[in-house]
């Protein structure tokens, strides 16, 4: 089971209370946003009380930050409204303190919050996956680049892709009058958190500054709708295509069916060979083999995905 | 590598435990919530269903279609769900 549907969810309705996992510092506070009831993966708003200190560590996630108000530092550097961090798993970062408190986004992706003091990397860390930028002061906004694309006046800053699933994070703006008139789904699951400013779907009603969600696949939203404008923060977990329609009543069966059929007939020849190939874990030959990992679901031509393979014995010499 | 492999300790499996406890009861309050929004919900779609008919329907950035009258979906019997 993966995270479920929490939308819409206004985290000023309830109060941060103090986070109180072990390995982590006093003076950090939180509201959960969601959470995944197998890995721990979770997105939580958190408050860094004004003199709050952190040693320099490492989590055994990667996890993603984003400071909305006051100002963080890390080292020698102070990050303030608009700072992303992308931090791989096991890549540490430095002595970070907050002299005046600072509220923000936490995105643990993979895993529970963990926090390991340590002054080094984890062996398997991937420091060339660290990523930060000041997305209010070093980027600028640009139109959404998929095809088809949401209606002008959705405009983005991509602050993270993941080369391999294509999952990013970015921030979006509408515009004042802002509206379009369809209904979208996506084959990824996306979250996302508004920093400042309401907006409408037709199906959830308006969601406020404060307001979040975590949308599992092929889950129906749209028409949509802004008044004044809305500043916003999002995620996606995979590639995000928008499949449009407007039937306002079908179903996550209806709408992954559809999306398999439209699969079938944009790549014919992929889509044979996925479903006929007797051992269907399809090798990138950039990343490497699937089974390596485990992290590719696959079955041997009997379509029984759910198995485990026994561990072969190593031959002596 | 998104994860290293680790050993959870006690605490942390009980502090998991209790936040899904209370995701559980979020997600009960946001379904009643979306349940109890079902008329509004209702107008909104008349409307869309309107609108796309005289306006047109967002096909890919700023091109749009109108939608004939014969295209318009019919509701199905089923409960329509939007939280799933």
């Amino acid at each position: 089971m993966a995270r479920p549907h929490i939308e819409p969810f206004v985290d000023r309705d309830v109060s941060f209370r103090k986070f109180t996992m072990p390995g982590f510092p006093k003076g950090m506070q939180y509201k959960m946003l969601s959470l995944d009831p197998d890995n721990g993966a979770c997105t939580m708003t958190v408050m860094f009380e004004p003199g709050y200190r952190q040693p320099p560590g490492m989590s055994y996630s990667e996890y993603e930050l984003f400071i909305m108000t006051g100002s963080i530092t890390v080292g020698d550097k102070v990050h303030g409204p608009g700072s992303y961090f992308m931090v791989p798993a096991g890549v540490t970062i430095g002595a970070m303190s907050s002299p005046r408190g600072a509220t923000g986004l936490l995105f643990y992706n993979y895993g529970e919050p963990s926090f390991i003091e340590s002054d080094s990397d984890h062996p398997q860390a991937e420091r060339h996956k660290f990523s930060m930028v000041n997305a209010y002061d070093d980027m600028q906004w640009a139109s959404t680049n998929f095809f088809p694309a949401t209606a002008p006046g959705c405009l983005v800053k991509v602050l993270h892709f993941d080369e391999r699933t294509q999952a990013f994070t970015f921030l979006y703006c509408m515009t004042p009058n802002f509206w379009q008139d369809n209904i979208s789904y996506h084959d990824c699951a996306e979250e996302a958190y508004h920093i400042w400013g309401t907006s409408w779907m037709m199906q959830f009603g308006d969601l406020p500054t404060g307001g979040y969600f975590y949308r599992p696949p092929y889950i129906n939203h749209g028409a949509f709708g802004c008044k004044l404008g809305t500043l916003a923060i999002g995620r996606t977990d995979s590639r995000l295509y928008n499949h449009f329609h407007f039937n306002p009543w079908t179903n996550i069966e209806e709408n992954k069916e559809r999306a398999a059929s439209r699969v079938q007939h944009w790549m014919p020849d992929l889509y044979k060979w996925i479903n006929t190939h007797g051992h269907n874990h399809p090798v990138d030959f950039e990343f490497g083999h699937g089974h390596a990992h485990g992290d590719v679901p696959h079955h041997h031509g009997n379509g029984m995905v759910e198995h485990t393979h026994k561990k072969r014995r190593r031959r002596r010499k | 590598m998104k994860s290293i492999p680790h050993k959870r300790s006690r605490e942390v499996e009980a502090w998991l435990k209790r936040e899904i406890t209370e995701q559980k009861a979020r997600y009960r309050k946001i379904v009643a919530e979306q349940d109890a929004l079902a008329p509004r919900r209702d107008k909104w779609v008349a409307e869309f269903l309107q609108r796309i008919q005289t306006r047109g329907t967002h096909v890919h950035f700023n091109t749009m279609r109108k939608v004939g009258p014969e295209e318009i979906p019919v509701r199905p019997k089923r409960k329509f769900r939007v939280v799933f």
